[in-house]
């Protein structure tokens, strides 16, 4: 025991069971080495100061009295410096009371935790129960430990073998309050969480056993070592709280012990400050969280009516305040507490927000659209290589890729779902919480910002520390929210992409097996056409061109005529055979076009010329007439016939040429398929199925061969003659009704325009315009 | 065919969208980094429409068009096939006719009917078996060039399909090279996505479920 160690202490020593009394003197006899006279009064007024603590005025009065009464002599300097003495000495002689006690305090509390760590968290960890969570109930009180052990380490370094005049205990703290702060912060930032837990286990049986098992083995060494005053594992919990809220308290002590020529007093003050703002920041924490708790809690799951219930006076009255403060600053820009650090934050987090939501709807939709085209390609290239390959063939082999290929489609689904999509998605769910928090920090700021202006009170003060420390809470954990947030869309983007290439690797992979080998250099178009080519020299494509064209000319249904497209059509030859054989009155010529309907009909073109042979059918009706047109005979429908007309035999003669020779004309087609020009159809026949003018039939015929162009620039000039017309002389031409002309000038040679040049038959002359009317082709 | 041509344009018109939008969005002008790898997708998502749009024309080219040709050729195969039948009914029925002549009684007009009958058969006969031989012998020449026809068209599909994919492949593997945190495993990834998201869950300010 160094005597300058125990004087220290002694000085205080009330309460404390210390050492030997008499040291005082001889610390005193050493201080006090200047000053001889007091010394001996002093040192025998000191017995009689042990116990005192409160009793310093009086003693101190006495011994001033006692100094006087001796010397009276002694200046009031004297006196006065003998009292400042005998101040400083308490002082200092409380100082090394409140030092010790901060070791010693300093100590327990160490050895508490020690033994807490020993009989309980390592004994729980190890048997490592498993709803039992040690690290919930006692974050991170290793870390407590440690740091108290340094304190512990630092301040007796600080207080042995260093004189109590040069004992700098707020260096001490002040060298250690970084670490102190940050430990003391999590743990108390825990412990409520910590506390509620314990509340939890404690419900349930097991857990409880466990928890009192060690609370019991702690106790016995507690009452071993004689402080039977652990009641349970709440209090022990709660230690490290108490202790760093004990530190100012004695810190503050000390320094009032402490005389301002102490070098330790500056420390000190600086060390008090410190410690104070370590647990005003505890605090501060406390109540960041406990908002931030308290609003999310709000929030959450509330009806309409709970929402009512809540509505007060007050409530109405502070959300009134905030809509007209959140209109002020938006109309008039009034200063108001800004912080840059937040905005820029919220920004971000805004941002990350939109992003995310967009990144996953439309990945969403991309997938969407994969998961719809890959299968289609398959597919058709599925069904392309049936068509192209014979069955017979290796057609086995290529069918099986193709379905195997459905796979990774599928398998890029799965991926993207969970690397991509889920993360996302959750992230997203993520994002409103934090929008709740920032829009009540916006209403703190509001009101904040009211109080600024007017005076200061309670009431600001509350609305600024509620806006300070949720705006401190909110900007710190939004930077860790939007870096994570960010980190994880990167990801996700990474993913995408990798996802997106492998998928494009495997459709290769598809795709490439599925090839047959040969690439050919020539062009696809080449042999594609030379393919159709030879299809158009297929005979039935030739004639079912032309086939295709009878449909659409005639839009009539096919009748099973069996002797119409056999049947050549009334010569010239055939009807002077029958003007020869059959007299004039039997002669009569079709109306118009009469189809077969019966058992030995014929088809009659109109204006043909047939013979009667009988005018009655077999089964003795008098409709039906047999007739005989020179090449076949049938029966026709008298009423389709009229008595034939020599008169009109020319013109019947050259309609009818005309037509042949019309017919014989056309050696090309109407083509109506676009990848054939050249193929050629034969109108045998088949033409006279068509319009039922006949007139009509021979334009038609002219349209569109090969010799188009020359045609249609015919075309443009064929009349036809309505009326019959009579050529009064040379320069005129005869037409007959019907018949076609080619003019050749529509006008006459004096500028007429009612008479115009006209050629048929290889003769020319002026017709009457009138009676001629324009070709339109049906 | 045809649709599976316009899913695959609408998916690459959807990636774009991805990119686009990644691209306008603010957060670029913050985040370099970000800015970056964006851009680097945008340029590959465009590349991809543009290589997706080549490979639909192409295969609009040689494969739809000459499958509408084929197609256009079946309509006068079909019309052949139906008037060979009419001709079968007509020679049928004629023949049914003759039969029936000549199972009477051999009179004067029945004589005379078969007769005409039988004249009436024969060139229907002959018809019908023209159209039945040029049948015969045009439906298989016909069937089997479509082997000819074909085989390019498949051919021209499939390669455009590889050789789309092989360079998309190659555009992509660029990507990933390009941008960093090349050759993360999947696992890889989750674990750290899942990592974050609890990172974020931890934060008091994120709302508890």
């Amino acid at each position: 025991m160094e005597p300058k160690e125990a004087t220290g202490k002694e000085n205080m020593g009330s309460k404390r069971k210390n050492l030997t009394f008499l040291r005082p003197r001889l610390y005193m006899l050493e201080r006090r080495k200047t000053d001889t006279v007091v010394e001996n009064n002093v040192s025998g007024d000191q017995s009689g100061t042990l116990r005192r603590s409160q009793s310093d005025r009086t003693e101190y009065n006495q011994k001033l009295q006692e100094k006087m009464t001796p010397q009276a002599g002694c200046s009031a300097a004297e006196a006065l410096t003998q009292e400042e003495e005998r101040q400083m000495k308490r002082m200092m002689a409380k100082r090394s009371k409140i030092i010790k006690e901060l070791i010693q305090t300093e100590k327990d509390y160490l050895n508490d935790l020690q033994l807490c760590l020993k009989e309980v968290v390592q004994p729980l960890r190890n048997k490592q129960i498993d709803r039992l969570d040690v690290d919930g109930l006692f974050s991170n009180i290793e870390s407590v430990h440690q740091i108290s052990a340094k304190l512990l380490s630092l301040l007796e370094e600080a207080t042995t073998d260093v004189e109590p005049t040069m004992q700098v205990i707020g260096e001490v703290f002040l060298q250690i309050k970084g670490p102190l702060e940050d430990i003391y912060k999590i743990y108390c930032y825990h412990h409520d969480e910590a506390h509620s837990v314990l509340e939890s286990y404690e419900k349930e049986e097991e857990l409880k056993q466990h928890l009192s098992h060690c609370i019991q083995s702690l106790k016995k060494i507690y009452v071993e070592e004689g402080k039977p005053n652990l009641l349970d594992m709440g209090s022990l919990m709660i230690k490290p709280i108490q202790r760093v809220m004990k530190y100012p308290l004695l810190l503050c002590e000390l320094r009032n012990s402490t005389p301002p020529s102490h070098p330790d007093y500056r420390a000190l003050e600086d060390a008090f400050a410190a410690v104070k703002d370590i647990n005003v920041n505890i605090n501060e924490l406390k109540r960041r969280k406990d908002l931030v708790l308290k609003y999310k809690k709000n929030d959450e799951d509330e009806s309409l009516k709970d929402k009512l219930s809540k509505l007060n006076i007050h409530s109405i009255s502070k959300k009134s305040k905030r809509v007209t403060n959140h209109l002020k600053i938006l109309t008039r820009g009034e200063s108001q507490v800004k912080d840059n650090t937040f905005n820029r934050e919220e920004k971000l987090f805004r941002c990350l927000e939109k992003t995310v939501k967009h990144c996953v709807k439309n990945i969403s939709f991309c997938l969407q659209h994969i998961q719809d085209a890959m299968p289609l390609t398959l597919q058709s290239v599925t069904e392309l290589q049936e068509i192209s390959c014979n069955k017979d063939e290796e057609g086995n082999g290529y069918s099986e890729s193709p379905s195997n290929a459905q796979n990774p489609c599928d398998d890029f689904a799965a991926h993207l779902q969970r690397l991509v999509l889920m993360p996302l998605s959750a992230l997203l769910a993520l994002f409103p919480g934090p929008q709740k928090l920032i829009q009540k920090r916006y209403d703190k700021l509001l009101d904040y910002n009211s109080y600024l202006q007017r005076s200061t009170g309670d009431e600001s003060d509350l609305a600024k520390k509620e806006y300070e420390a949720l705006n401190a809470q909110l900007v710190e954990e939004l930077k860790v929210f939007n870096q994570a947030a960010r980190k994880i869309l990167l990801n996700c983007l990474r993913s995408f992409i990798t996802l997106f290439r492998d998928l494009m690797l495997k459709a290769q992979r598809v795709y490439s097996i599925v090839m047959p080998v040969p690439l050919f250099a020539s062009s696809i178009s080449e042999i594609q056409n030379r393919v159709l080519e030879e299809f158009q020299n297929l005979n039935f494509v030739r004639d079912g061109c032309s086939t295709f064209i009878e449909r659409k000319l005639s839009f009539e249904k096919k009748k099973p005529v069996q002797i119409l497209p056999e049947m050549p059509r009334q010569t010239d030859t055939h009807r002077s055979k029958l003007l020869s054989t059959y007299s004039a009155e039997d002669l009569y010529q079709a109306k118009r076009k009469c189809n077969a309907t019966q058992e030995y009909d014929i088809n009659l073109l109109e204006g043909e010329l047939v013979a009667v042979m009988e005018q009655k059918d077999p089964l003795g009706s008098t409709c039906r007439w047999l007739v005989d047109t020179g090449i076949v005979k049938g029966y026709v429908y008298s009423s389709f016939l009229k008595p034939y007309n020599p008169a009109k035999v020319q013109k019947v003669d050259a309609e009818n040429r005309f037509c042949d020779d019309d017919f014989d004309n056309i050696s090309l087609f109407v083509s109506s398929r676009p990848a054939s020009d050249s193929v050629t159809g034969t109108p045998e026949g088949s033409i006279s199925d068509s319009s039922s003018s006949l007139s009509g039939t021979c334009g038609k015929l002219e349209v569109n061969g090969t010799d188009n162009d020359s045609f249609q620039e015919v075309d443009e000039q064929i009349f036809y003659a309505v009326h019959a017309f009579q050529a009064r002389s040379d320069h005129e031409l005869s037409l007959q009704e019907y018949q076609r002309v080619h003019i050749l000038r529509f006008c006459d040679l004096s500028g007429n325009k009612e008479w115009w040049l006209a050629e048929a038959q290889g003769q020319k002359g002026y017709v009457p315009a009138k009676y001629l009317g324009k070709m339109t082709y049906a | 065919m045809k649709k599976s041509t316009d899913a695959d344009l609408a998916m690459s018109k959807s990636a774009v969208k991805i990119s686009l939008d990644l691209l306008s969005n603010p957060l670029c002008e913050q985040d370099q980094e970000f800015l970056n790898m964006v851009t680097a997708l945008d340029t590959a998502m465009k590349r991809m429409d543009a290589f997706n749009q080549e490979k639909v024309n192409q295969i609009q080219k040689t494969v739809i068009e000459p499958l509408k040709k084929f197609g256009s050729v079946f309509p006068s195969l079909n019309m052949a096939v139906k008037r060979r039948e009419q001709a079968l009914q007509d020679y049928r029925r004629l023949q049914a006719k003759v039969e029936k002549y000549e199972e009477k009684e051999k009179t004067g007009p029945v004589l005379a009917k078969l007769h005409q009958a039988r004249e009436e058969l024969r060139p229907v006969r002959d018809d019908f078996e023209a159209k039945n031989k040029q049948l015969l012998d045009e439906m298989p020449q016909f069937y089997n060039s479509r082997l000819n026809y074909f085989q390019p068209s498949f051919e021209s599909l499939i390669r455009a399909q590889v050789v789309y994919y092989s360079e998309m492949h190659k555009i992509f593997g660029d990507l990933t090279q390009q941008l960093d945190q090349p050759g993360h495993s999947d696992e890889q990834r989750e674990r750290e996505n899942e990592a974050r998201l609890s990172e974020l869950r931890a934060l008091s300010i994120v709302a508890d479920d």
